[in-house]
């Protein structure tokens, strides 16, 4: 997956109003390559069984 | 002034000492001072240096001896702070220029433990800027410099700790690792750096952490020092739901038991893949080592490993959320690795997120299925050596893999997965390579079983082609 740079410029500046230049924008791409190509190795998993690993507990007095 | 070569004690052997007044804790935190102060333009180990508050702390904590009022094996023990945990009335800048002059009210709850044990802590220590990557090489206050190699990095984010450790201008001090940023500068600095399970130790006053998966822990020259150490850290705090109301054993107990009867894993993917030739083989003669001690060797796979790349996805949205404050208004005062890394997590969708957090648990589960086979599992703590200060890339089996700013993560590619998983490892030496920088060893267990670790890194240490080494840059030398 690509985006195209006019995009990812409009998308920047309407996270923070940050102009950002080509060649600036050339320094986030690796962090984003790595978004994609880690989304696109979970594109076959399965994970519709995995349940929450949210636990909540009562404090118990006499343990610390 | 007493003699440098107490500088290079551990503190199970230097406290005695103290608790017989044969060494004083004034004496002690002067001469740690005077070396840190030497030290310092080679090293560049500290942002802060505390002088005064160190010598006062040195004086209370004589008089408290003289009293008889003696706080435990901390007692006058000069310590290093990684400079993102707040100290009350102290510049605590997280190495960043944003928070350059940042003075918090209040102490880090780690600070108050250590503080009320008896520990004197000299200076807040140099670190990535905002503890956001593995190299130290800080933008804002200069790079930290390996003691082992100064044109190395000592690993980060707890970079200053790691390298004052080594040299011996700390007996102890405390880092903070989200990826690995305590292990790292264990292993890239030849000691020993633990990150225990997640709710063990408080995070509360670590500043400006991710949501998900930070830990506060100790660097040290020995692993009973980083069980000593534990002791005081670990126990559940109220005023931070992350901390968990578990008992705290008796660490010290667990040293010196052997591995007799214990089962040891050694994963057959993902944590061996991608080596540096002389890391693989001094994790081999370690895993060598254990059997000789009488662990028995078990070959353990977690295919969902294969998938633990995920966990960039919930990192890079929890890092944008993280900085929105400060990126909002101080962009300009960002160096370019965390600025350039920490914007693409804006455009990380919620679904995204959410799958990530569905892998982490389907990989939290393996590994606690793993861990009922197994007692630890062994692998080594980084894939490579230290890496020169000025590398942006490591070559492995003719591949490149960059090692600091956006698109990184080799380095903490062992490391990182404990985080998400929330298992207790540590990384102990485990020789070095033949330009003589340091190579480490991680065991892991299974949650809140850290004696076990201690028991396991500790019969280990005794092997360890380590033993008795020590850095070119060091004090007295």
């Amino acid at each position: 997956m690509s985006i195209q740079n006019e995009t990812l410029k409009a998308m920047i500046r309407d996270y923070d109003g940050l102009e950002l230049s080509d060649e600036e924008l050339e320094l986030v791409r690796p962090e984003l390559e790595t978004y994609f190509s880690e989304l696109a190795k979970l594109e076959s998993l399965d994970l519709s069984d995995m349940f929450s690993g949210r636990l909540t507990r009562l404090p118990e007095p006499d343990q610390s | 002034m007493p003699n440098l070569d107490f500088l290079k004690m551990t503190i199970s052997e230097l406290a005695p000492k103290i608790r017989n007044k044969e060494i004083s804790p004034v004496e002690l935190t002067e001469a740690a001072l005077t070396e840190a102060d030497r030290l310092q333009p080679k090293l560049n180990s500290f942002i802060t240096l505390l002088h005064e508050q160190a010598m006062d702390q040195a004086r209370e904590s004589e008089t408290a001896l003289s009293r008889g009022d003696y706080r435990g094996p901390l007692h006058g023990i000069p310590i290093g702070l990684k400079d993102n945990l707040a100290t009350a009335g102290i510049t605590t800048t997280v190495g960043s220029k944003v928070l350059a002059n940042h003075v918090p009210d209040e102490d880090a709850e780690v600070v108050i433990r250590c503080r009320d044990a008896g520990a004197i802590f000299i200076g807040k220590e140099n670190l990535e800027e905002f503890a956001a990557g593995a190299t130290s090489n800080n933008p804002h206050y200069g790079a930290v410099h390996n003691p082992w190699g100064l044109d190395h990095v000592p690993g980060g984010s707890s970079g200053g700790g790691g390298a004052n450790v080594a040299s011996g201008v700390t007996f102890a001090s405390l880092g903070t690792d989200l990826g690995g940023s305590v292990r790292l500068p264990g292993t890239f600095c030849g000691v020993v750096g633990l990150k225990q399970t997640y709710g063990r130790v408080s995070q509360r006053g670590l500043m400006v952490t991710s949501f998900n998966g930070d830990h506060i822990g100790p660097m040290t020259r020995s692993v009973a020092d980083s069980a000593l150490l534990l002791q005081v850290l670990a126990g559940n705090d109220p005023l931070d739901p992350s901390s968990v109301p578990v008992p705290v054993p008796d660490y010290n107990s667990y040293l010196g038991k052997g591995l007799k009867g214990l089962k040891m894993g050694v994963p057959s993917n993902h944590f061996f893949d991608l080596l540096d030739e002389e890391v693989e083989a001094a994790v081999r003669g370690s895993v060598a080592a254990l059997e000789e001690l009488g662990a028995e060797l078990l070959e353990v796979s977690l295919p969902a490993m294969e998938y633990i790349g995920a966990m960039r996805i919930s990192a890079m949205a929890d890092g944008v959320v993280t900085h929105e404050p400060y990126l909002k208004n101080h962009r300009e005062s960002y160096g370019p690795d965390v600025l350039y890394r920490t914007i693409p997590g804006q455009f990380v969708l919620g679904k995204d997120y959410s799958k990530s957090l569905k892998v982490q648990r389907m990989i939290q589960e393996e590994y606690l299925r793993v861990m009922h086979q197994v007692d630890f599992l062994v692998t080594p703590t980084a894939p490579v050596p230290a890496p020169r200060i000025d590398a942006t890339h490591v070559n492995i089996n003719g591949e490149d893999h960059r090692v600091r700013g956006p698109g990184s993560g080799f380095i903490s590619r062992n490391t990182s997965p404990l985080n998400a998983v929330g298992l207790p490892a540590i990384s102990v030496p485990c020789g070095v390579n033949h330009a003589g920088l340091p190579i480490g060893v991680q065991f892991i267990t299974a949650p809140f079983e850290e004696g076990l670790l201690f028991q396991v890194a500790d019969s280990y240490e005794k092997t360890s082609p380590s033993q008795r080494l020590r850095p070119e840059i060091s004090v007295g030398v």
